[in-house]
């Protein structure tokens, strides 16, 4: 790295690259964020002088990072060229791990998703099968689509995610599943693709999604409900994402609804077994008709029938949503948001009568003022908010102004002096696992 | 999945749907998509008018979703008043819509050609005020309600399995079998490989696979014997569409190579090349028929306001050459040509040795 530093030293007149990553990493968000884009803007919004502006970009250019695009807006005079930050100088590998399914995207360095995959999985195969299959679609995905060479991983995964100790230490995922403990899923797939990774609790990549391209797009305080197998929630408030103390905030599924926890009664499981036992005693003949016909039921049928008017269903859908809508509704109170977005498989199938039922008990519970502009709305994303959350997620990391300083010198995260320690020490820790053990020879 | 294991002869050709939306939708299957009685009646009163973008009309999956479209929209008295045939060119669909968004013309049912860069004429369409149902996929980054009202495809991934299964029977134990694959950021051509991929990986670890990709059709010949050429033992290829398919058979029997193919869609050359026992083994079909009828009724529940699900998907059908006749009458709704009649039973009694030699 110290060669690097000196390399592109040598290019050009000087450049007092090591003393100026602060005003580098600050400038480098301003034209990132579109929050300045011309010199005079930069200048003005920086307050640093004219010539270290001129250094700064110029460094840039050269890094890569930047490119001088069109021509601005005149404000008597020349009309100023714009900067523009380089999105394609690198890519983002994401992905969305859940029970039954895996998705998977590239994404650009603005966070706007390239291109995706979704495919069934389970996530009991173990972590093996699941990474195995990871780094064969990524990989397959990078040649295909001929995009650049990854930044950075981000991982939506089911349950809570620990805080890391430090930058670019991995933390364990998935602990409860019993195939899952002890296995380091994090510090391989970083190894595999040298970049670092990022994990979020699939709730908050999710709701993290909804507020960069869904329904909260441009709103500051929102809540996403995620009414799958679990139920969970995510929360951004003044444009922040709410992890909580440990990570693990917004799980509602563990609210009482009576002597039984919300997840167990209004999840997906329990519908389906709701939709089943009434398929056998004859309370709704369409799902009679449709067990019959495929020897199953899934939640996607009884969101159907729900929609096709079969009566049984729709008050099983309503009566999810109201119970659902009772735990958000004090989360309504305290947070006061503009908008609740609720996703997942029970969300994307329960249509109308689910979220009826919703509405009901929040507008129903909720402070007049707190509930007079509140929308409730189903995500439009599916599990696509999961992957651009989590791209959104390692494009915050990344460009975290503390963490940029560390690595704008150096052209990209990659290069990072303490991710590539870490590199060192994931690299020496699995040689060693790899290893035979030492003195046992085989007899 | 299960249902498409290795050496299991495809008896039963209806597939179950494996694949999941272009956002990781669950199917609806197409079957489900009814108007009732009192929809209909509104239907035709109201006299809808709808326009057809395709990437081309001249194929015989097109023609076929054509006739769907137009035979169901007739039912419920609407007109499919116009249709755009793109010829493969992104500009041309780009403009085609930005037409339509003037014209008099309550829904657009459009095939989107690439990805990202007709997202937003698509878009812009549907902001004017138009209805839009998508067929096979919608570009990344457009979302449903919002930017579409649905999107109706094949089950890409099901059929990229089918024709994994149908080739491994044909590829020896530690053997090298080839993807003949699009070169275009396409949807539905990745869903099939990887599809093939992960059957392949998945049953036939021991199989190695190799790739040539091609960029247009008439790139698919010299694919596929660089493929040959630089991977000895090669005992099959799966090609991600029936028209560079037989663009490789003609290049290999030209140079006197005879290799087994799968690949997906029952167009008429590949299931003439099926039914003469030719290197075609097997193909796993769309369809397009029953898919252009769904759009249709798709399309006329959004036009009434009706809820529509986000990706509704019909299921392939594998074929193989012992049902070619009667698979091809399933697909086309039409009697098979003569040619595939008679090539059927000039061929049976060379089946076994063909078969033999495959």
């Amino acid at each position: 790295m110290a060669e690097e530093k000196a390399t592109l030293r040598s290019v050009g007149r000087p450049r007092s690259v090591d003393a100026a990553q602060a005003s580098l990493a600050l400038l480098l968000n301003l034209v990132r964020t579109g929050a300045a884009t011309t010199r005079q803007e930069l200048e003005r919004r920086s307050e640093l002088g004219r010539a270290v502006v001129a250094d700064r970009l110029a460094t840039m250019i050269e890094l890569g990072l930047l490119r001088e695009g069109e021509l601005g807006q005149a404000t008597g005079g020349r009309a100023p060229r714009q900067m523009q930050f380089r999105q394609d100088a690198g890519s983002l590998l994401v992905s969305a791990i859940d029970q039954s399914s895996i998705a998977l995207g590239i994404a650009d360095l603005n966070g706007q998703l390239l291109v995706e995959h979704h495919e069934a999985a389970q996530l009991d195969a173990g972590p093996e099968v699941i990474l195995d299959r990871l780094t064969t679609i990524f990989d397959w995905l990078l040649q295909e689509t001929e995009k650049p060479a990854p930044w950075g991983i981000g991982l939506a995964l089911p349950g809570p995610i620990e805080k890391p100790a430090a930058d670019f230490e991995a933390v364990p995922v998935l602990q409860t599943v019993q195939s899952w403990q002890g296995f380091p899923f994090l510090d391989h797939l970083s190894m595999r693709f040298g970049v670092p990774i990022f994990a979020r609790s699939g709730v908050q990549a999710m709701t993290m999604g909804e507020a960069k391209a869904g329904g909260g797009r441009g709103l500051s305080d929102i809540i996403y409900v995620k009414l799958g197998r679990s139920i969970s929630a995510g929360l951004i408030s003044e444009g922040q994402l709410h992890r909580g103390a440990q990570g693990a905030a917004g799980m509602i599924g563990h609210s009482r609804v009576g002597d039984e926890l919300l997840g167990a009664v209004a999840g997906a499981d329990a519908i389906t077994r709701e939709g089943l036992s009434a398929a056998e005693d004859g309370r709704s003949p369409y799902l009679a008709q449709t067990l019959e016909r495929q020897g199953e039921l899934s939640v996607v049928d009884i969101g159907h029938a729900a929609q096709l008017g079969d009566l049984f269903c729709v008050e099983l859908l309503s009566r999810c949503g109201r119970m659902v809508g009772e735990a958000l509704a004090p989360l309504t109170n305290l947070i006061n948001p503009a908008l609740i977005v609720v996703g997942g498989v029970v969300a994307e199938s329960g249509g109308d009568s689910l979220l009826a039922g919703i509405r009901e008990a929040v507008y129903r519970q909720s402070h007049p003022m707190v509930s007079r502009d509140l929308q409730i709305i189903r995500s439009q994303m599916g599990a696509s908010s999961g992957l651009v959350g989590a791209a959104q997620v390692v494009v915050e990391e990344l460009f975290a102004p503390a963490t940029l300083q560390d690595w704008i010198g150096l052209g990209s995260p990659v290069r990072h002096p303490d991710f590539q320690k870490r590199l060192g020490r994931m690299t020496e820790t699995m040689a060693a696992k790899a290893a035979p053990p030492a003195g046992r020879a085989a007899p | 999945m299960n249902s498409k294991a290795p050496g299991k002869t495809p008896g039963d050709t209806a597939m179950s749907i494996s694949g999941l939306g272009p956002h990781g939708e669950r199917a609806v299957p197409a079957n489900q998509i009814h108007l009732t009685e009192t929809d209909a009646d509104q239907a035709r009163a109201r006299r809808f008018s709808v326009a057809v973008v395709l990437h081309t009309t001249t194929s015989d999956w097109s023609k076929q979703e054509l006739a769907g479209i137009a035979a169901t929209l007739g039912l419920y008295s609407a007109a499919l008043v116009e249709v755009v045939d793109c010829n493969f060119d992104v500009e041309l669909q780009v403009a085609a819509l930005g037409r339509l968004e003037h014209e008099p013309v309550d829904a657009v049912i459009s095939i989107p050609i690439g990805n990202a860069r007709v997202a937003a004429a698509h878009r812009a369409l549907t902001q004017s005020g138009r209805k839009l149902v998508l067929l096979d996929n919608a570009p990344t980054g457009m979302l449903p309600g919002a930017d579409y009202a649905s999107v109706v495809s094949t089950d890409n991934f099901g059929l990229g399995q089918s024709c994994a299964a149908m080739l491994s029977t044909h590829i020896p134990p530690d053997g090298a079998a080839g993807i003949l694959g699009y070169g275009v950021d396409f949807f539905a051509t990745h869903e099939r490989e990887i599809a093939f991929r992960k059957w392949m990986g998945h049953y036939r670890p021991d199989v190695t696979l190799v790739r040539e990709r091609f960029a247009e059709p008439e790139g698919a010949g010299p694919a596929a014997l660089a493929m040959v050429e630089k991977t000895p033992g090669l005992s099959g290829i799966f090609a991600v569409w029936d028209v560079p398919a037989m663009k490789a058979v003609r290049a290999l029997a030209q140079n006197g190579i005879h290799l087994p193919l799968t690949t997906v869609d029952l167009g008429n050359e590949v299931a003439l090349d099926m039914a003469r026992h030719g290197m075609i083994k097997g193909v796993g079909a769309q369809l397009p028929y029953d898919q252009g009828s769904a759009a249709a009724r798709v399309t006329l529940a959004a036009l009434l306001g009706l809820p529509v699900p986000p990706w509704v998907a019909l299921a392939g059908r594998e074929v193989t050459p012992s049902d070619v006749i009667e698979a091809y009458q399933v697909v086309w709704h039409l009697p098979a040509p003569k040619a595939i009649i008679d090539g059927v039973r000039s061929a049976t009694p060379a089946q076994g040795q063909d078969e033999g030699a495959g």
